[in-house]
Protein backbone atom coordinates (compact mmCIF):
# COMPACT_ATOMS: atom_id res chain seq x y z
CA UNK A 1 0.00 0.00 0.00
CA UNK A 2 1.54 3.60 -1.36
CA UNK A 3 1.86 6.07 1.59
CA UNK A 4 -0.63 7.94 -0.46
CA UNK A 5 -3.17 5.25 -0.45
CA UNK A 6 -2.64 4.91 3.53
CA UNK A 7 -3.68 8.86 3.83
CA UNK A 8 -6.98 8.98 1.81
CA UNK A 9 -7.68 6.14 3.88
CA UNK A 10 -7.02 7.75 7.21
CA UNK A 11 -8.75 10.96 5.54
CA UNK A 12 -11.89 8.63 4.74
CA UNK A 13 -11.93 7.03 8.43
CA UNK A 14 -11.93 11.00 9.93
CA UNK A 15 -14.61 12.00 7.97
CA UNK A 16 -16.49 8.97 9.03
CA UNK A 17 -15.84 9.75 12.68
CA UNK A 18 -16.79 13.35 12.07
CA UNK A 19 -20.48 12.07 10.27
CA UNK A 20 -21.08 9.83 13.33
CA UNK A 21 -20.56 12.27 15.90
CA UNK A 22 -22.98 14.66 13.91
CA UNK A 23 -25.54 11.73 13.21
CA UNK A 24 -25.59 10.57 17.25
CA UNK A 25 -26.46 14.62 17.98
CA UNK A 26 -28.93 15.14 15.59
CA UNK A 27 -30.52 11.28 17.18
CA UNK A 28 -30.32 12.33 20.50
CA UNK A 29 -31.93 16.45 19.27
CA UNK A 30 -34.51 14.35 18.18
CA UNK A 31 -35.18 12.92 21.07
CA UNK A 32 -35.32 15.72 23.43
CA UNK A 33 -37.25 17.32 20.91
CA UNK A 34 -39.76 14.41 21.41
CA UNK A 35 -39.03 14.36 25.52
CA UNK A 36 -39.94 18.12 25.99
CA UNK A 37 -42.34 19.22 23.66
CA UNK A 38 -43.01 22.66 25.06
CA UNK A 39 -39.62 24.04 24.74
CA UNK A 40 -37.15 23.99 21.90
CA UNK A 41 -34.36 20.95 21.73
CA UNK A 42 -31.68 22.57 23.87
CA UNK A 43 -33.25 25.60 25.31
CA UNK A 44 -32.74 25.99 29.45
CA UNK A 45 -36.30 25.55 31.34
CA UNK A 46 -36.65 28.87 33.66
CA UNK A 47 -39.53 28.07 36.47
CA UNK A 48 -40.42 31.08 38.44
CA UNK A 49 -41.94 29.41 42.39
CA UNK A 50 -41.64 25.86 40.70
CA UNK A 51 -43.83 26.73 37.37
CA UNK A 52 -42.57 27.21 34.12
CA UNK A 53 -41.89 30.48 32.40
CA UNK A 54 -40.12 29.65 29.81
CA UNK A 55 -36.92 28.60 28.12
CA UNK A 56 -33.51 30.15 27.57
CA UNK A 57 -32.48 29.39 24.11
CA UNK A 58 -30.54 30.53 21.54
CA UNK A 59 -32.32 32.96 19.59
CA UNK A 60 -32.41 35.29 23.09
CA UNK A 61 -28.76 35.41 22.31
CA UNK A 62 -29.38 38.69 19.96
CA UNK A 63 -31.27 40.86 22.59
CA UNK A 64 -28.42 40.01 25.68
CA UNK A 65 -25.19 41.93 25.71
CA UNK A 66 -22.35 40.07 25.56
CA UNK A 67 -19.99 40.71 28.62
CA UNK A 68 -16.74 39.21 29.77
CA UNK A 69 -14.33 39.15 32.94
CA UNK A 70 -10.59 37.50 33.50
CA UNK A 71 -10.87 35.29 36.56
CA UNK A 72 -8.29 35.65 38.93
CA UNK A 73 -7.03 31.88 39.43
CA UNK A 74 -6.44 30.59 35.94
CA UNK A 75 -6.31 33.76 34.03
CA UNK A 76 -9.08 32.22 31.95
CA UNK A 77 -11.54 34.92 30.13
CA UNK A 78 -15.39 33.65 30.81
CA UNK A 79 -17.22 35.54 28.12
CA UNK A 80 -20.78 35.18 28.27
CA UNK A 81 -24.33 36.55 29.53
CA UNK A 82 -25.37 38.01 32.73
CA UNK A 83 -27.61 35.42 34.35
CA UNK A 84 -29.86 38.72 35.41
CA UNK A 85 -30.38 40.04 31.95
CA UNK A 86 -31.83 35.87 30.90
CA UNK A 87 -34.21 36.09 33.58
CA UNK A 88 -35.48 39.54 32.47
CA UNK A 89 -36.37 38.10 29.66
CA UNK A 90 -38.63 35.60 31.23
CA UNK A 91 -39.37 37.47 34.87
CA UNK A 92 -40.18 40.88 36.14
CA UNK A 93 -37.17 40.90 38.27
CA UNK A 94 -39.06 43.84 39.91
CA UNK A 95 -40.92 41.77 42.22
CA UNK A 96 -37.96 39.83 43.15
CA UNK A 97 -36.86 40.36 46.73
CA UNK A 98 -32.82 40.38 47.67
CA UNK A 99 -33.81 37.26 49.31
CA UNK A 100 -35.41 35.38 46.38
CA UNK A 101 -33.50 32.52 45.63
CA UNK A 102 -32.16 31.57 42.09
CA UNK A 103 -30.78 27.86 41.46
CA UNK A 104 -28.50 27.10 38.26
CA UNK A 105 -28.32 22.94 38.48
CA UNK A 106 -26.94 20.83 35.50
CA UNK A 107 -28.42 17.21 35.88
CA UNK A 108 -25.95 15.29 33.93
CA UNK A 109 -23.43 16.68 36.41
CA UNK A 110 -25.15 16.45 39.32
CA UNK A 111 -24.18 20.09 40.66
CA UNK A 112 -26.08 23.15 41.64
CA UNK A 113 -25.39 26.62 42.75
CA UNK A 114 -28.25 28.53 44.89
CA UNK A 115 -27.74 32.50 44.59
CA UNK A 116 -29.62 35.15 46.15
CA UNK A 117 -31.50 37.97 43.66
CA UNK A 118 -28.98 40.73 45.90
CA UNK A 119 -25.77 38.71 44.46
CA UNK A 120 -27.33 37.89 40.66
CA UNK A 121 -28.58 41.13 40.57
CA UNK A 122 -25.32 43.13 41.34
CA UNK A 123 -23.37 43.10 37.85
CA UNK A 124 -20.11 43.58 39.72
CA UNK A 125 -21.00 39.52 40.81
CA UNK A 126 -20.45 38.78 37.28
CA UNK A 127 -22.88 36.00 37.78
CA UNK A 128 -23.09 34.51 34.05
CA UNK A 129 -23.33 32.20 31.51
CA UNK A 130 -20.01 31.18 29.65
CA UNK A 131 -20.49 29.02 26.63
CA UNK A 132 -18.54 26.13 27.12
CA UNK A 133 -16.66 24.23 24.51
CA UNK A 134 -19.22 22.00 23.62
CA UNK A 135 -22.10 24.75 23.39
CA UNK A 136 -22.98 24.45 26.20
CA UNK A 137 -23.86 26.86 29.50
CA UNK A 138 -21.76 27.33 32.13
CA UNK A 139 -22.31 29.62 35.57
CA UNK A 140 -19.16 31.08 36.57
CA UNK A 141 -19.19 34.40 38.87
CA UNK A 142 -16.72 36.15 40.76
CA UNK A 143 -18.38 35.31 43.86
CA UNK A 144 -16.35 33.65 46.25
CA UNK A 145 -18.56 30.26 46.45
CA UNK A 146 -18.59 30.45 42.57
CA UNK A 147 -14.60 31.58 41.66
CA UNK A 148 -12.94 28.15 41.19
CA UNK A 149 -13.37 25.53 38.17
CA UNK A 150 -14.85 22.93 41.32
CA UNK A 151 -17.80 25.36 41.71
CA UNK A 152 -19.42 26.12 38.56
CA UNK A 153 -22.19 24.70 37.20
CA UNK A 154 -21.14 23.28 34.00
CA UNK A 155 -23.88 22.04 31.59
CA UNK A 156 -26.56 23.72 33.29
CA UNK A 157 -29.87 22.85 32.06
CA UNK A 158 -32.35 24.48 34.21
CA UNK A 159 -32.68 27.89 36.16
CA UNK A 160 -35.13 28.03 39.32
CA UNK A 161 -36.37 30.90 40.67
CA UNK A 162 -38.12 31.15 44.24
CA UNK A 163 -39.55 34.55 45.31
CA UNK A 164 -40.27 33.72 49.00
CA UNK B 1 16.91 -13.57 29.99
CA UNK B 2 13.83 -11.60 28.42
CA UNK B 3 14.16 -8.37 26.42
CA UNK B 4 12.30 -5.64 27.27
CA UNK B 5 9.75 -4.22 24.66
CA UNK B 6 10.75 -0.34 26.21
CA UNK B 7 14.72 0.26 27.20
CA UNK B 8 14.77 2.18 30.70
CA UNK B 9 16.55 4.97 28.56
CA UNK B 10 13.17 4.97 26.23
CA UNK B 11 10.78 4.85 29.56
CA UNK B 12 12.81 8.27 30.75
CA UNK B 13 12.51 9.89 27.59
CA UNK B 14 8.67 8.69 27.22
CA UNK B 15 8.27 9.66 30.73
CA UNK B 16 9.65 13.11 30.31
CA UNK B 17 7.70 13.77 27.00
CA UNK B 18 4.30 13.15 29.87
CA UNK B 19 5.64 15.64 32.18
CA UNK B 20 6.26 17.98 29.73
CA UNK B 21 2.75 17.45 28.26
CA UNK B 22 1.41 18.23 31.96
CA UNK B 23 3.57 20.89 32.35
CA UNK B 24 2.47 22.75 28.77
CA UNK B 25 -1.32 22.18 30.02
CA UNK B 26 -0.55 24.07 32.83
CA UNK B 27 2.12 26.60 32.32
CA UNK B 28 1.48 27.70 28.85
CA UNK B 29 -1.63 30.04 28.28
CA UNK B 30 -3.08 31.24 24.30
CA UNK B 31 -5.02 33.93 23.83
CA UNK B 32 -7.53 31.98 21.66
CA UNK B 33 -11.28 31.51 22.95
CA UNK B 34 -11.22 28.60 20.75
CA UNK B 35 -12.05 24.64 22.03
CA UNK B 36 -9.43 22.78 21.82
CA UNK B 37 -6.17 25.01 21.47
CA UNK B 38 -3.94 23.46 23.67
CA UNK B 39 -3.61 21.02 21.29
CA UNK B 40 -1.03 22.69 19.27
CA UNK B 41 1.12 22.42 22.49
CA UNK B 42 0.61 18.62 23.22
CA UNK B 43 0.08 17.19 19.86
CA UNK B 44 3.41 18.10 19.21
CA UNK B 45 5.06 16.36 22.17
CA UNK B 46 3.11 13.50 20.58
CA UNK B 47 4.48 13.73 17.71
CA UNK B 48 8.42 14.28 19.03
CA UNK B 49 7.44 11.14 21.53
CA UNK B 50 6.14 8.80 18.08
CA UNK B 51 9.68 9.87 16.29
CA UNK B 52 12.10 9.72 19.40
CA UNK B 53 10.41 6.25 20.25
CA UNK B 54 10.01 4.72 17.24
CA UNK B 55 7.72 1.54 18.50
CA UNK B 56 3.73 0.99 18.80
CA UNK B 57 2.89 2.18 22.10
CA UNK B 58 5.31 4.52 22.59
CA UNK B 59 2.48 7.12 22.46
CA UNK B 60 -0.63 5.10 24.24
CA UNK B 61 2.30 5.30 27.02
CA UNK B 62 2.95 8.91 26.87
CA UNK B 63 -0.74 9.86 26.98
CA UNK B 64 -1.52 7.15 29.93
CA UNK B 65 0.94 8.40 32.11
CA UNK B 66 0.77 12.29 31.36
CA UNK B 67 -3.25 11.20 31.93
CA UNK B 68 -2.37 9.59 35.62
CA UNK B 69 -0.39 12.47 36.37
CA UNK B 70 -2.85 15.64 35.47
CA UNK B 71 -5.59 12.75 37.02
CA UNK B 72 -4.02 12.84 40.01
CA UNK B 73 -3.41 16.94 40.18
CA UNK B 74 -7.05 16.99 39.82
CA UNK B 75 -6.49 18.93 36.03
CA UNK B 76 -9.90 18.98 33.59
CA UNK B 77 -13.20 20.05 34.75
CA UNK B 78 -15.23 16.92 34.37
CA UNK B 79 -13.85 14.93 36.94
CA UNK B 80 -10.35 12.26 36.91
CA UNK B 81 -12.10 9.91 35.05
CA UNK B 82 -12.83 12.29 32.01
CA UNK B 83 -8.98 13.66 32.69
CA UNK B 84 -7.22 10.48 32.85
CA UNK B 85 -9.61 8.83 29.81
CA UNK B 86 -8.97 11.70 27.31
CA UNK B 87 -5.25 12.22 27.98
CA UNK B 88 -4.90 8.39 27.36
CA UNK B 89 -6.79 8.76 24.34
CA UNK B 90 -4.71 11.27 22.67
CA UNK B 91 -1.82 8.76 22.93
CA UNK B 92 -3.94 5.89 21.55
CA UNK B 93 -5.50 7.95 19.10
CA UNK B 94 -1.91 8.85 17.47
CA UNK B 95 -0.64 4.84 17.96
CA UNK B 96 -3.48 3.38 16.03
CA UNK B 97 -3.07 6.59 13.17
CA UNK B 98 1.01 5.96 13.30
CA UNK B 99 0.05 2.01 13.00
CA UNK B 100 -2.10 2.92 9.48
CA UNK B 101 0.42 5.89 8.22
CA UNK B 102 3.92 5.05 9.51
CA UNK B 103 6.38 6.94 8.95
CA UNK B 104 6.64 10.02 11.41
CA UNK B 105 9.19 12.12 9.70
CA UNK B 106 6.82 12.92 6.60
CA UNK B 107 4.67 16.28 7.64
CA UNK B 108 1.79 14.91 6.09
CA UNK B 109 1.74 11.85 8.11
CA UNK B 110 2.38 14.27 11.06
CA UNK B 111 -0.68 16.63 10.56
CA UNK B 112 -3.08 13.46 10.24
CA UNK B 113 -1.57 11.73 13.64
CA UNK B 114 -1.88 14.66 15.50
CA UNK B 115 -5.69 14.78 13.77
CA UNK B 116 -6.39 11.86 14.92
CA UNK B 117 -5.08 12.00 18.04
CA UNK B 118 -6.38 15.19 19.20
CA UNK B 119 -9.87 14.00 17.53
CA UNK B 120 -9.63 10.78 19.97
CA UNK B 121 -9.83 13.39 23.61
CA UNK B 122 -12.95 15.05 21.88
CA UNK B 123 -14.85 11.73 21.55
CA UNK B 124 -13.52 10.93 24.99
CA UNK B 125 -15.26 14.51 26.17
CA UNK B 126 -18.27 14.12 23.51
CA UNK B 127 -18.76 10.03 24.52
CA UNK B 128 -18.44 10.96 28.46
CA UNK B 129 -21.08 13.74 28.35
CA UNK B 130 -23.66 12.23 25.96
CA UNK B 131 -23.30 9.07 28.54
CA UNK B 132 -24.09 11.64 31.57
CA UNK B 133 -27.05 12.56 29.59
CA UNK B 134 -24.67 16.27 28.96
CA UNK B 135 -27.51 19.24 27.63
CA UNK B 136 -27.18 19.46 23.83
CA UNK B 137 -25.23 22.52 22.76
CA UNK B 138 -26.87 25.47 23.55
CA UNK B 139 -26.12 27.74 20.10
CA UNK B 140 -26.22 26.20 17.09
CA UNK B 141 -23.72 24.85 15.85
CA UNK B 142 -21.68 24.50 19.00
CA UNK B 143 -20.19 20.89 18.66
CA UNK B 144 -19.00 21.25 15.06
CA UNK B 145 -17.26 24.41 16.12
CA UNK B 146 -15.42 22.27 18.73
CA UNK B 147 -14.53 19.10 16.11
CA UNK B 148 -13.00 22.02 13.79
CA UNK B 149 -11.37 23.25 16.60
CA UNK B 150 -9.66 19.83 17.40
CA UNK B 151 -9.07 19.29 13.67
CA UNK B 152 -7.33 22.56 13.32
CA UNK B 153 -5.26 22.59 16.40
CA UNK B 154 -4.10 18.86 16.06
CA UNK B 155 -3.20 19.31 12.50
CA UNK B 156 -1.08 22.57 13.84
CA UNK B 157 0.35 20.46 16.22
CA UNK B 158 1.15 17.86 14.48
CA UNK B 159 2.79 19.99 12.18
CA UNK B 160 5.09 21.92 14.86
CA UNK B 161 5.49 18.16 15.81
CA UNK B 162 7.09 17.35 12.72
CA UNK B 163 9.00 20.44 12.18
CA UNK B 164 10.92 19.93 15.55
CA UNK B 165 11.76 16.11 14.80
CA UNK B 166 13.36 17.81 11.66
CA UNK B 167 15.52 20.04 13.70
CA UNK B 168 16.41 17.55 16.12
CA UNK B 169 17.71 15.38 13.10
CA UNK B 170 19.50 17.88 12.12
CA UNK B 171 20.91 19.07 15.09
CA UNK B 172 22.17 15.44 15.58
CA UNK B 173 20.08 14.31 18.12
CA UNK B 174 18.97 10.86 16.76
CA UNK B 175 22.46 10.51 16.22
CA UNK B 176 22.98 10.44 20.41
CA UNK B 177 19.97 8.34 20.46
CA UNK B 178 21.82 5.28 18.68
CA UNK B 179 24.70 5.82 21.13
CA UNK B 180 22.78 5.79 24.02
CA UNK B 181 20.64 2.66 22.50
Amino acid sequence: MTQRTRIVIALALLLAIVLAVFAVDWLRQQNAARAQATLPPGAVPIYLDSKLRGGFQPTDLERLQKVSFTEPAEGKVQEGWLVRDVLQLYIDIGKLKPASSITVSSSSRGKSAELTWAEVGNPANWVMFDLSNRGTLKLVSTLEKLDEREEWVQDADRIEVQRQ
Amino acid sequence: MKQRYFSTFELILLAFLAVLIVVAKIALRTPLQMPGHSGIFWMAIIIVAAGVVRKPGATSLVGLTSGILAAFMGMGDSGALNTLLSYAMVGIGADLALLLLRNPENLAVDVLVGVFGHIGKFLVKWAMGAMSGAPLGFVALGEARAIVGYIVFGALGGLLGGVTLQALRRAGFFAYLMEKR
